[in-house]
């Protein structure tokens, strides 16, 4: 394991006017570590994740060793915008604009991308038709476009079915084991947190935690992150 | 009608008047798939209604043409437009909403105080048959510069349509690129205004992508669709206009509009077709 963190923060605020959404967050991920991000609804999940892609303005530092992917919560856009998966993806792979076409080497490059997530059938479909789990793969995919050692990933499974997600969490895994990328995943799901992730971080406005899903996913921390109202319960893939 | 078309490549004058609707139309075209996917149609509709005090703080300076105040006061709105959208609360709809009213207000009573109800008609509804050699160079230069738009930018200003967010997250500066939008725009709506009018230019930068979009299936299709639809709408209302006698904006406007309505038609049956192929 490389001894420099792939992501470091440190002490890291955010502020909306006078009011803190997170304040004084510090932890590191290292190569190889799947971690997750847990808290409460409003407990400041997606904002960090803003400051770490540094789409919104913080204090404190972030420190990133290598290239970021991201895949957002539930994409919101114009499902009845005439493009398929492959211009979608091409948007970001080529300096042509899709609208003069999709060349060659780029169509190999999208294809690939989508292969690596099990949707290559997927190239020619419209984008606003697609499900919920596959809308997540092409986003996995496009996420992937630069060879990203950190993938943030914010809540990726929200509303998809239970087979979808499992198939999801197997392709993270795929990526931390074959890539030795590290991924920092945003999920309410405690018991996916705990099967899939060897790290958990706890975040309610600060760290709360930081520490191994066995160690901290007791009901004592849930009680005192969540205030009380949740509990593990594993569940199996099938 | 053989004859009508046929003095518009013969006669100098004919020809310009088909330059100039040539690239007017063009230029919208381009536009217009990037306006509809990014939602940007009463945006373009308020820069058009600013371009009346525009004119008429050109007339107000004594400057021998209005067009740079024009475009100027047009693009000061749209700038403005978008910073009161970036910094302060107010939904967007309020902006517009306070911008057209208040521009369209200002404009007509500066207007009426320097020249009272004259040529006002020709403002509001065009009138392509007084475009001048300045003004076609004009119209070229908007043309050329909503190609390189798309052709430098496109594939960001689309990525910004379908997710704001994620375009960001993708390291794109898109406050800049949506300055960058708004100028060129401005620039477009205020060109546009000379040839179909403030009450009309908004519709060449909605209808032709709201009718291709309907039937394309790609964002290659929507382009290409939209650049041949309001091109052919342009000169087919060109001539109609002149074969009627009616007036050449409201005519190219009514084309492209029928061309909408036959294209909402035709959808459902393309629908059926592919998905029985």
């Amino acid at each position: 394991m490389d001894a420099k963190p792939l992501l470091q923060l440190e002490n890291v605020t955010v502020r909306a006017g006078n009011k803190a959404l997170i304040e004084n967050v510090s932890f590191d991920i290292q190569r190889g570590e799947l971690a997750a991000l847990i808290g409460p609804n409003g407990a400041g999940k997606t904002t960090l994740l803003r400051a770490i892609l540094n789409t919104i303005r913080y204090e404190g530092t972030v420190r990133i060793n290598g290239r970021v992917g991201y895949v957002p919560q539930r994409l919101q856009y114009d499902r009845t915008m005439p493009m398929n998966v492959l211009e979608f993806l091409a948007l970001n792979l080529q300096r042509l604009p899709v609208v003069f076409g999709v060349s060659r080497a780029i169509k190999r490059r999208v294809l690939d991308l989508l292969e690596q997530v099990g949707a290559a059938r997927l190239a020619r479909a419209d984008l606003g038709g697609l499900s919920g789990g596959e809308l997540q793969r092409v986003l996995l995919a496009g996420a992937l476009h630069n060879d990203p050692e950190l993938l943030l990933l914010d809540e990726p499974a929200a509303g998809v079915d239970i087979q979808g997600e499992a198939t999801f969490h197997d392709l993270i895994q795929r990526q931390v084991k074959e890539r030795n990328a590290a991924v920092v995943l945003v999920s309410h799901d405690l018991s996916v947190v705990s099967d899939l992730t060897s790290k958990v971080i706890c975040l309610n406005r600060t760290v709360h935690c930081v520490g191994s899903a066995k160690d901290l996913l007791t009901a004592e921390t849930i009680a005192h992150v969540f205030g009380g109202h949740k509990a593990v319960y594993g569940h199996h893939h099938h | 009608m053989f004859e009508i078309v046929s003095n518009y490549f013969t006669s100098g004058w004919q020809a310009m008047i088909l330059a100039g609707v040539v690239c007017v139309t063009l230029a919208s075209g381009v536009l217009s798939p990037i306006v509809v996917s990014s939602r940007m149609a009463f945006f373009s509709d308020a820069v058009a209604h600013s371009t009346l005090a525009g004119v008429a703080l050109g007339m107000l300076l004594g400057l021998g043409s209005p067009v740079p105040t024009m475009i100027g006061f047009a693009i000061i709105v749209a700038l403005l437009i978008a910073s009161l959208r970036q910094f302060t609360t107010l939904a967007l709809d309020t902006v517009l909403g306070v911008a057209m009213a208040g521009s369209l207000a200002i404009g007509y009573l500066l207007y009426f105080h320097q020249k009272g109800y004259a040529d006002l008609h020709s403002y509001l509804f065009g009138q392509i048959a007084l475009l001048g050699g300045t003004d076609l160079i004009l119209l070229a230069a908007n043309a050329v510069l909503s190609l390189l738009m798309v052709a430098l930018f496109g594939n960001r200003f689309l990525l910004m349509a379908v997710s704001r967010p994620l375009a960001q997250a993708r390291g794109l500066h898109v406050a800049r690129y949506e300055y960058l939008l708004i100028v060129v725009l401005g620039l477009a709506v205020s060109v546009g205004v000379r040839a179909v009018g403030l009450l009309l230019v908004n519709a060449l930068l909605i209808v032709p992508a709201a009718t291709s979009r309907c039937l394309a299936r790609s964002v290659a299709g929507m382009f290409w669709g939209s650049v041949s639809i309001s091109v052919a709408g342009g000169v087919t209302g060109l001539f109609l206009a002149d074969w009627l006698g009616l007036p050449t904006g409201p005519m190219i406007v009514a084309v492209l509009v029928a061309a909408f309505f036959v294209a909402q038609c035709i959808r459902p049956l393309l629908r059926r077709a592919r998905v029985e192929a």
